[in-house]
């Protein structure tokens, strides 16, 4: 387990995501992939979500695999003829080509880059962790949906359970009509498990309110926020169907984001949640979020200013060999940052899990290093 | 510090229904603080929905029309509702599955905390402070979902303690455990009200494990019915359904009333030496009801299964004849539920051979074998989905290809040998637990099945309901069907089965003739049987018997 803050993390994110979304480079594409598949292997990866990434992946591997002869076969476009195939065979007929096959094994890397960045972030950030970025007002939404995630698992349990006890009824799924035994079952079953849950969420005071929903405090903020909403909607339509008034536009969806931030956070001031985990910001997320910051910043630059030096396309009139700049590809293996700054610390792992956001350990220092918390590594 | 004044409860009325009874009707009660007091009563009785009314679920959560006054702590939960009265009342839910929020054992402990608001220091020593006070510090980085229904239930009262309530309210916490890890709960349970003077309310089915901890019981009897409500030796001694020990207390006029073994050993003895006595020596035990003497109906040898990467079973050997009924025991994860399935084909042997009605599983399909084997799993509910419990029935016949007149008649006829004939045409998922589990056994027992197996088939069950199905059981091995139930309820297994087999890491350690082998055990043992430490006493009708003679 790798241990940063979670907003450190989604810098990371925005920083692989990049790359891996806007250029075709097989060689940068090849980087990204190791410096995330080192980050990836240094994770948890034996935690329930894990194992699922880890599925995933294999099926990224295939597909990546197969996508370069898919390619290669089907495109018979190019200069470079490695060989032909009879010229009747439907289909596939014809000349295999160079450029075909480098064009297959560019996006065939591209997808495999893009799932393994999205599986490194949700092994390394625990649904809870996410919650918590989740704005105050919107947190009962982000706990509805966080409790939906669980019951998924509940759900694929119990579905099981029900199929076998219908089968040896002598159930045989022959027509849409059989499915009602395994599902009405699921169904009333998983809806008595979630009237429970509620009780007992309800039970333990969730949702409470401090201010009454009809405080005229509550009731300015959602006023406000319905204002917000409609303004962004006029400064859009301004801006997109107005030429003359582009600048009006601008200012007025300015206005209206900064008036639906207000009344956000006025709203989140009803709701009284503290949070008991500890959240540290350590030296080594500054870190990460710097080089992070550097590499998003250096991607989306050259996207803008100098596209040539990200695309890639081997087809004529292009040559068949990408471009490869030192410095740019330099920058992509900073991407395995989060591994090479947090080596050698791995918990053990029979379903236990430590929360990134840790509230343990840091209790046990002296009061004056806990307030302003530093990595002893 | 708890009031109730006349209450009187009725949920709201459900369409097409006609005006709802109330649940509670005009109910007056007074609880001191640090008291521990026991609710109890038969299923449908009102437990669930008197406990709900103490931190305002009801009417709050369900709606209906609420009469009378409730005063808990000073509070009005009618009043304030469940969330205002979070921090006074905590509350506890049968079902240790559905009761957690987030998914490790430290932020459930924190979750009700949050909610309020509470600086984190103050947080942080609470949960230091309940994990203490539970012994739940070993586990509080785990994920809820690897822990044991046990500790389960140990995680949701700590959940609702780092609140500080004064009040704790259980309802039914132990029903869906198996004894050892109810036992746990239970002893949890006596010390936060011994060690802090926590006020307890706790509802429950099985007496015999907590009526020693009661202050006070309050007996339901039916929404209306008597209410009573006194020490344990008095309202035991009034009410119909009790626990063995108590119901022989009562039967042979023991005072003061034994309400432990220990209280009960003396009058035993006593017992003992009387009919010895009159016998002039050593009667011996009656001879268990031997084996029919035809060829076994379910045969399994060395069988062994491999699970998950672990072994579930480990060279099972069991035979089983016609007119046999069979009790299956041991530790949850012994692998009393595999071989279940095993033997109704869904699972199919890694080595060995199970030959259930002259059917090999490895070879002959699901199906065949499940139309002379029935399989009552657990939960009835994952069986019942039709609008009638008619049409439940005839769907499992015309699954098996058998429904015709002949059939159906049959079908009629086992309605009225279950006490079902009047829910024929009612929507099962309507009934109460205990009619809900004969619905699912009718819908099993509908196509005549040779073998009948059954998967802890009392859970949440009131002693009349595991009476019920004890009978019917017993009828059906009459009519020569062979019977195998899982099972951790000693007492059930005591009064029907004719052998016990108790499996342990997927060994059979035990196999042999009820009396014998709960004589010779310290835990898997009748309550008189524990009482006498007798072969010749397992059940109440055993002494009864003898002291008739």
């Amino acid at each position: 387990m790798l241990e940063y803050h979670a907003l450190a993390w989604v810098a990371w994110l925005t920083a692989a995501a990049l790359p891996a979304l806007l250029t075709r480079n097989p060689y940068y594409l090849a980087l990204v992939i190791l410096a995330s598949l080192v980050t990836y292997l240094a994770l948890d990866n034996r935690s329930p979500t894990g194992r699922s990434w880890g599925a995933f992946i294999k099926l990224g591997l295939i597909l990546c695999a197969f996508s370069v002869p898919a390619n290669a076969l089907l495109v018979h476009y190019g200069d470079h003829v490695l060989f032909s195939l009879p010229a009747d065979w439907p289909l596939i007929g014809g000349r295999i080509t160079l450029e075909a096959t480098l064009f297959g094994l560019a996006s065939g890397l591209s997808l495999l880059a893009i799932l393994l960045v999205f599986a490194v972030f949700s092994v390394a950030v625990p649904p809870a962790a996410l919650l918590r970025l989740v704005p105050n007002f919107l947190h009962q939404a982000g706990v509805t949906v966080a409790i939906a995630l669980a019951f998924v698992p509940q759900m694929i349990v119990s579905a099981q359970e029900i199929r076998e006890a219908q089968q040896v009824r002598g159930h045989r799924f022959r027509g849409v009509r059989d499915l009602l035994p395994l599902f009405v079952p699921l169904l009333a079953g998983g809806l008595e498990r979630a009237i429970q849950l509620a009780e007992s969420m309800e039970a333990r005071g969730f949702g409470h309110a401090r201010f009454s929903s009809l405080s005229r405090r509550v009731l300015a903020a959602r006023v406000a926020s319905v204002m917000g909403l409609l303004g962004l909607a006029w400064g859009a339509f301004a801006y997109a169907y107005f030429p003359g008034q582009r600048l009006t536009g601008i200012a007025v969806l300015v206005g209206s984001t900064a008036l639906l931030l207000i009344s956000f956070w006025a709203m989140g001031k009803a709701v009284p949640r503290s949070h008991y985990r500890r959240w540290l910001w350590r030296r080594r997320d500054t870190a990460l979020t710097l080089a992070s910051g550097a590499v998003a910043l250096l991607t989306l630059t050259l996207w803008l200013l100098d596209r040539p030096a990200l695309m890639y396309y081997p087809y004529p009139p292009m040559a068949p060999w990408p471009p490869f700049r030192p410095e740019i590809g330099a920058a992509f293996v900073l991407l395995a940052l989060p591994a090479l700054l947090a080596s050698g610390y791995r918990p053990a792992t029979d379903g236990t899990r430590v929360l990134p956001i840790s509230a343990d350990r840091q209790d046990e220092r002296p009061a004056e290093a806990r307030r302003r918390p530093k990595e002893a590594s | 510090m708890i009031e109730l004044d006349h209450v009187t409860y009725t949920y709201p009325a459900l369409p097409g229904d006609g005006e709802p009874r109330p649940a509670l009707c005009d109910l007056s009660l007074q609880v001191d603080e640090g008291e521990f007091l026991l609710v109890v009563g038969p299923s449908g009785s009102g437990k669930s929905t008197l406990l709900r009314c103490l931190n305002g679920l009801v009417p709050h959560f369900y709606g209906g029309t609420f009469r009378g006054r409730v005063r808990v702590g000073g509070r009005d939960p009618v009043a304030v509702g469940p969330r205002g009265m979070s921090d006074l009342v905590g509350f506890v839910f049968q079902d240790p599955e559905a009761q957690f929020v987030v998914d490790t054992v430290e932020d459930e402990l924190a979750f009700a905390m949050e909610n309020l608001g509470l600086p984190q220091a103050l947080m942080r020593k609470r949960v230091e402070e309940v994990l203490d006070q539970l012994g739940l510090a070993p586990l509080r980085a785990r994920r809820i979902s690897t822990l044991s229904g046990g500790e389960k239930q140990r995680v949701a009262i700590a959940a609702v303690l780092t609140l500080q309530p004064r009040i704790l309210v259980l309802d039914e916490p132990t029903s869906q455990l198996d004894p050892q890890a109810a036992e746990e709960v239970l002893v949890v349970l006596r010390q936060l009200n011994q060690d802090l003077g926590l006020t307890v309310v706790l509802s429950e089915h099985r007496l015999e494990r907590v009526v020693q901890y009661a202050d006070r019981v309050l007996a339901l009897s039916y929404p209306g019915g008597p209410v009573r409500l006194g020490t344990p030796a008095e309202v035991l001694a009034a009410i119909g359904q009790t626990p063995p020990l108590i119901t022989l207390g009562k039967k042979l006029g023991w005072q003061p009333l034994p309400l432990t073994i220990k209280d009960g050993r003396p009058f035993a003895r006593a017992l003992l030496q009387e009919v010895d006595r009159r016998s002039g020596e050593q009667t011996t035990p009656p001879e268990p009801r031997p084996a029919p003497a035809v060829a076994p109906l379910v045969s399994v040898r060395n069988l062994w299964f491999r699970y998950n990467g672990h072994e579930a079973l480990r060279g099972v050997n069991l035979e089983v004849r016609p007119g046999e009924f069979v009790a299956l025991m041991g530790r949850n994860g012994s692998g009393k539920t595999t071989l279940l399935k095993h033997l109704v084909g869904l699972l199919r042997p890694g080595q060995g051979e199970v030959l259930v009605a002259g059917l090999d599983t490895r070879r002959a399909p699901v199906e065949e074998v499940a139309r002379r084997v029935g399989y009552v799993p657990q939960d009835p509910g994952s069986l019942l989905f039709a609008e009638t419990l008619q049409e439940e029935l005839a769907f499992t016949l015309r699954s098996h290809g058998l429904l015709n007149p002949q059939a159906w008649q049959g079908a009629e006829g086992l309605l009225r040998r279950l006490g079902l004939s009047d829910f024929a045409r009612r929507d099962p998922r309507d009934l109460s637990g205990g009619e809900r589990q004969r619905a699912a056994l009718a819908a099993i027992l509908v196509a005549e099945p040779e073998v009948i197996l059954l998967d802890e088939p009392t859970r949440g069950l009131d002693y009349g309901q595991k009476e019920t199905l004890a009978d019917l059981l017993r009828r059906e091995r009459a009519r020569g069907r062979a019977v195998i139930m899982a099972t951790h309820d000693v007492e059930l297994a005591a009064s029907c089965a004719d052998r016990v087999v108790m499996l342990a890491e997927g060994e059979v350690v035990v196999d042999g003739p009820t009396r014998e082998t709960m004589t010779e055990s310290l835990v898997f043992s009748s309550q008189v049987n524990k009482l006498f430490r007798d072969p010749r006493f397992v059940t109440v009708e055993d002494v009864l018997s003898y002291v008739k003679n």
